[in-house]
């Protein structure tokens, strides 16, 4: 086998796994992050990430590393766009969590570090600079 | 010196150690968020960043 035909069939073979790897992350849950936070061990950070409120299954913790790569991987993305911090995009990001996405019941952490659940209708205590 | 290389590049190879397999903590981790997040950056972000929540449901 020639050196350029190795080439080729090493490009081929990265392209079918990155084309692979797309249509797996396509045709994961489009909620997921909806449902852990319903599950009632995964709950939201101001850090913008989500976290495991005790000590969850190795299958939970897998599916919250998922979304917080690809969290991570957002903010990144916005960060340069807006010459802004990672920190300061993920922070934003976890206010406009706290207001819309956390329902009555779920788990919620401010930067004091403590779980908390949200009590019925009332809005999550943000923290000042959100706003 | 050579101790010191060695010890240097401990941290290299367990990040890009880190690129390839997460392992996620036993323990959740500590967050901290004491830097300092000023008001008027996140009133700055905060379109985009509802921009991204709503284009990206299944991570946010």
């Amino acid at each position: 086998m020639s050196r350029r035909t190795r080439l080729i069939l090493a490009a081929g073979i990265s392209l079918a796994l990155v084309a692979g790897g797309a249509s797996v992350a396509s045709a994961m849950l489009q909620d997921a992050s909806a449902q852990l936070r319903a599950s009632g061990q995964v709950g939201e950070q101001a850090d913008g990430y989500l976290g495991l409120v005790g000590s969850a299954p190795a299958a939970v913790r897998a599916q919250v590393d998922s979304v917080n790569i690809k969290r991570r991987a957002y903010y990144t993305d916005l960060a340069a766009k807006r010459g802004a911090k990672i920190e300061e995009v993920a922070a934003t990001t976890a206010c406009e969590l706290f207001r819309t996405k956390v329902a009555p019941g779920q788990y919620y952490r401010l930067p004091d570090g403590v779980w908390r659940q949200r009590d019925g209708s009332t809005p999550i205590p943000l923290p000042g600079y959100c706003g | 010196m050579r101790r010191m290389k060695i010890l240097l590049a401990v941290p290299v190879v367990l990040m890009s150690a880190g690129c390839v397999q997460v392992s996620a903590p036993e323990k959740p981790i500590e967050i901290n968020l004491n830097i300092n997040i000023r008001q008027e950056v996140v009133v700055r972000l905060q379109q985009d960043v509802r921009d991204l929540i709503k284009e990206n449901p299944g991570v946010f």
